[in-house]
């Protein structure tokens, strides 16, 4: 009741969960543009995850699976429909999703099929798989209401229907750990505990066995996405796009955001977006004014990239970022390897590659 | 449906009215007024023959004598002073008038002078050690009130007697104590005509401004040359003199001297000023709260009286009254501006159809191309927000900075460059008339020319009042662009009357026609309002028949065009509308045709909340400017239309990374050459099937190229 109350003033008053105030860069996510000086590894039609798997690098660059060899990017397995999500396995196995609403279980260096298609317990926009150290595998499901695509609907929908789901491969079951999160997107496991990006709500949860649910990294400025564990125990936490005032605003104006859902061509819309100035039709902002020349990049983010690293305590370290005047935006999967920290920016549908170790002394600097 | 009822609410009902209301200095008193009703309705209700003529008259009688002292107190209070003597000086006064008439026999006129004079010199004392010697006002007038009212008690003392005993009867001595014009009190009328200059004195005289401005902060206002110290210490003499006047009235009326003349006035007249709403910091107030405050004191007193209230209970009651007032007073003095901050903005329905195409295969005259993508750059980081640019006939290339300069660039290659004239504000559009003179808007300024031996000179920065407009809109505060008739009558744009140069977001949020179309006439030096309720009006250019304009609305998305002479004078008639983008300066072209710059593009969002003003006021409520949904004019393009309202061409660049922005162009010798407010660059660009002698105001003055 009294909670209610709370809310309801809240609201009125624009206070708490209705206030539109977004944090700052601050602190370990004072931002730098090491993400934007990154070097380009390569460029891909759809590139949508990343994973390693026994020192290899994979990439899902829409239906195919590729894998970086010496000689560059060979093509390991061609599906029929588009991967969201992949992982490696501890044995050297590789799980991909398919449209949000399979997952496949391959033998990753030759890509065939290891195991039935596991399509139960209605998956509709799986985006991120983690392998499970008991051996299961567990997935976060963006939405059940919207399909994996349209997740800048779900976020205008106001979306709460995200879940996390563990999945026995061997018998195909699929049960529900955690339900009714803001969309989930990114999953790692922690011993018992599991590691969510619950991203409309722009936070990291901690997800027990019991499906009790705790916040470990709250009041990001950024909707975080999928999470991919560092060498030496932390976390590498993407985060595909950043939050404004003006979204915030939106997401409190019923009337404004379903006419807009209606009336207004989707690439259009006043939304988070992986990459941003393509069209002048886009919503521009004040800040966005172009004065002599020069794009501010302190402006509101209509997209961003960035990459923050968790201790394994969760607390934040560093972070790399490319900022609004860049390019290397709508970073949504990160793998480490050799020292070398790979990112994919599918705003401009690149794979990144920083020197970990340089990066982070450029940040000492 | 819905979407009507805002459409209509937004029409008929004047949202914008209330903030300029609030606007309104004399706003300021409307809380004092406010309590001054309700004091009044309430003991009107309470009494019987309140409002009596008999029970009014003898209010105004009373109200005048202490409105003069709370007018002295008022006046010293503004000025950054207070004047704890009052009461005594009040006595000491009313003792001199009495004395003077009743023992020396001292003709009636010449015991008036000497009062006054008696209590110009009692306040000359406060004055001179407070003005002068910069003793604090309130312990000064704390000890002027001791010494004055002990010296009063040693005059009534050995003369009490002597005036008690005298029974003066002078028919001009009672005039002052008990006379009326027509029922008017002879003290009322007095005030009345005291108030209104005071009125006018702190409103439109140099001295009072002064006054105010000492208040507001002494230190400023020696800065700025102003007389402190003596316009202080004259302060202190008027409040004597004023006082003075008071007590001649007292003395007039009752004729006695006694113990407690004057005690406690202070009190009295310090709530009176406070209740009225002048702000004891000083630089606040004016004579209307003054006269309220001292109207609503003498109320409540009078009508407590007559309701036989004890003494105690009665200053209990004036107590609380001059609490709750004080507080609502500051409360409402302190958040006034932010409650104007936050209903000035009245964003508005504004309704755009769905825009041609523009996209890439999309065909149509708007479809974008490459074509501006090599364009040479001009002056790159040493011009910065070139808004306009014109060329002479000699080939110089002028355009406006933000540092209020004219930069002129010299050909051929355009790379060295002068100031060529320092005007201060931000120069906006530019023309040159029969005379080579280039008449030049400046933002916030008004229209200017710049002789051709390169004299300043302002042309004008006011024009006519209109009669419904609540906020003042003689000032112009945001020309914009012109162009001259063949009369050599200039007509200029003024993109809005509600905001200034910098807050064009604003008026964009808001929507509303307020902008308008200004003639100024060089021959008799006037100015008029020709057009008004335009949507941001823009670039301006006369039309081939030399009797019509046509001008561009930048929100409205539209050209139209005026005839100022001809058979259909005072016609206006859309050119085209729906453009997919904003519409800034129109030019000729040589072939007859008109160069327009669009100097941002439309978005879909911003389409959809141009009909959602109540998302809108919210939005400016709500986020700060640089969060705000802006009209994209980081991206804009180059059109060539004819008088038809058909677009012949457009000129784009796609990625405008060389020339980002484009406010305007201006065809010379076949080339086009390009300003943007937001840039620091001029480009310039090469016309295919160009007049390759084209000069804009040679053909346009039919002189020889």
């Amino acid at each position: 009741m009294i909670a209610m109350l709370e809310d309801f003033f809240d609201r009125i008053l624009g206070r708490g969960d209705a206030a539109i105030t977004v944090p700052t860069f601050d602190g370990s996510l004072k931002p730098n543009q090491l993400l934007e000086r990154a070097e380009v590894v390569g460029e891909f039609e759809a590139p949508e995850d990343l994973t390693c798997v026994e020192g290899a690098l994979y990439i899902a660059d829409g239906p195919v699976l590729r894998r970086l060899e010496a000689t560059g990017w060979r093509e390991v397995r061609r599906f029929e429909q588009t991967m969201t999500a992949i992982c490696g396995l501890p044995g050297g196995g590789l799980a991909a999703a398919l449209e949000g609403s399979e997952i496949r279980v391959l033998a990753a260096a030759e890509g065939a099929d290891a195991g039935q298609a596991i399509s139960a317990g209605g998956m509709r926009a799986v985006n991120a798989i983690a392998a499970c150290p008991d051996g299961g595998l567990l997935a976060t499901d963006g939405s059940t209401g919207e399909p994996y695509w349209q997740w800048a609907r779900d976020l205008l929908n106001r979306g709460r229907s995200g879940r996390l789901l563990f999945i026995d491969p061997a018998s195909g079951n699929v049960e529900v750990r955690a339900s009714g999160l803001h969309y989930a997107f990114g999953v790692a496991a922690v011993g018992k505990d599991v590691l969510v990006s619950e991203s409309w709500r722009h936070r990291v949860v901690s997800v027990a066995a019991n499906g009790a649910t705790r916040s470990v990294l709250d009041h990001l400025p950024v909707y975080p996405s999928r999470i991919a564990p560092a060498s030496d125990g932390g976390f590498w936490v993407t985060a595909f796009t950043a939050r404004t005032q003006l979204i915030e605003f939106v997401l409190r104006e019923g009337a404004y955001r379903k006419r807009m859902m209606r009336e207004v061509p989707p690439e259009f819309w006043i939304v988070p977006r992986l990459c941003s100035g393509g069209s002048f039709r886009e919503p521009m902002q004040g800040a966005h004014l172009k004065t002599m020349g020069v794009v501010k990049p302190w402006a509101p983010p209509r997209s961003y990239g960035l990459v923050i690293r968790l201790a394994a305590d969760f607390s934040p370290l560093f972070s790399f970022h490319s900022r609004v005047d860049g390019e290397n935006h709508g970073v949504v999967a990160a793998a480490e390897l050799d020292g070398s920290l790979y990112v994919l920016a599918k705003g401009p549908k690149r794979l990144l590659r920083l020197a970990i170790a340089e990066a982070k002394e450029a940040l000492a600097a | 449906m819905q979407e009507t009822i805002v459409r209509l609410k937004a029409k008929y009902w004047p949202d914008h009215l209330l903030g300029e209301i609030l606007s309104k200095r004399w706003t300021e008193t409307a809380i004092p007024v406010i309590v001054l009703i309700i004091v009044a309705i309430a003991l009107g209700q309470a009494i019987d023959n309140f409002f009596s003529p008999a029970a009014l008259a003898d209010t105004a009688r009373q109200a005048g004598e202490i409105g003069f002292v709370v007018l002295g107190m008022a006046l010293v209070v503004i000025v950054g002073g207070i004047d704890l003597s009052v009461g005594s000086m009040f006595a000491l006064c009313d003792f001199c008038a009495l004395y003077l008439l009743d023992v020396l026999d001292w003709p009636v006129p010449a015991v008036i002078a000497a009062t006054l004079v008696c209590g110009g010199l009692l306040g000359a004392v406060n004055g001179l050690l407070i003005g002068y010697l910069h003793l604090r006002a309130f312990i000064t007038t704390l000890i002027t009130l001791i010494i004055y009212r002990s010296t009063y008690d040693l005059l009534l003392f050995t003369n009490s007697t002597k005036i008690a005993a005298a029974f003066p009867d002078f028919p001009s001595w009672n005039f002052i104590g008990g006379g009326d014009v027509l029922g008017v009190p002879s003290v009322a009328i007095l005030y009345l005509a005291v108030a209104i200059f005071g009125h006018i004195f702190l409103t439109r005289l140099r001295p009072g401004w002064h006054v105010t401005a000492i208040g507001g902060s002494r230190r400023s206002a020696y800065n700025s040359g102003i007389p402190v110290r003596r316009t202080i210490a004259l302060c202190y003499v008027a409040c004597g003199v004023l006082t003075a006047i008071g007590a001649l009235f007292f003395a007039a009326r009752l004729g006695t001297v006694g113990g407690d003349v004057g005690v406690g006035l202070e009190v009295t007249v310090l709530t009176a000023t406070v209740l009225g709403g002048i702000t004891l910091g000083g630089g606040k107030g004016s004579v209307a709260k003054a006269a309220a405050g001292t109207l609503i004191v003498l109320l409540v007193t009078n009508g407590l009286t007559t309701l036989s209230v004890r003494g105690g209970f009665n200053r209990m009651v004036l107590a609380a009254i001059l609490l709750i007032a004080a507080v609502i007073d500051i409360r409402w003095l302190k958040n006034r501006t932010r409650i104007i901050s936050k209903v000035y903005v009245a964003p508005t329905y504004h309704r755009l159809p769905p825009p041609p195409p523009t996209e890439v295969g999309g065909g149509g005259p708007f479809e974008q191309n490459d074509k501006l993508r090599e364009v040479a750059l001009i002056g790159l980081g040493r011009i910065e927000a070139p808004e306009d640019v014109i060329l002479d006939r000699h080939d110089n290339l002028y355009a406006g900075s933000r540092h209020g300069d004219i930069i002129r660039f010299f050909p051929p290659d355009y790379e060295k460059m002068e100031v060529y004239a320092h005007i201060g504000g931000q120069p906006l559009g530019m023309a040159f008339d029969r005379q080579d003179n280039l008449y030049v808007c400046i933002g916030g300024m008004g229209l200017y020319r710049i002789t051709a031996d390169r004299k300043i000179e302002k042309a004008t920065d006011e024009t006519n009042r209109s009669i419904y407009s609540v906020n003042d809109d003689s000032r112009l505060r945001l020309a914009d662009d012109l162009d001259i008739a063949d009369d050599g009558r200039i007509f200029f744009s003024e993109a809005t009357v509600r905001y200034e140069m910098h807050e064009w977001p604003v008026d964009g949020l808001e929507a509303r026609g307020n902008g308008r179309i200004v003639c100024y006439d060089p021959k008799t030096d006037t100015t008029r309002t020709v057009l008004r309720g335009l949507k941001f009006p823009n670039g301006i250019c006369i039309a081939s028949d030399r009797q019509s304009i046509l001008f561009a609305e930048t929100f409205g998305c539209s050209i139209k065009r005026y005839w100022f002479g001809g058979p259909r004078q005072g016609a206006v008639e859309v050119v085209m509308d729906n453009l997919p983008g904003f519409p800034d300066n129109i030019n000729l072209a040589s072939d007859g045709n008109y160069w327009l710059a669009i100097v941002g593009m439309r978005s879909p969002a911003l389409d959809l909340a141009w009909r959602m003003p109540g998302f809108r006021r919210r939005m400016g409520k709500r986020l700060p400017v640089d969060e705000w949904l802006f009209p994209n004019i980081n991206t804009g393009c180059v059109v060539k239309f004819n008088e038809n309202g058909e677009v012949l061409e457009s000129y784009w660049d796609l990625n405008s990374i060389n020339h980002p922005m484009i406010t305007s162009m201006r065809e010379h010798r076949g080339y086009l050459y390009l300003g943007g407010i937001a840039n620091n660059r001029i480009g310039k660009y090469k016309l295919a099937n160009a007049d390759p002698d084209f000069v804009q105001y040679d053909k346009r003055w039919g002189k020889p190229a």
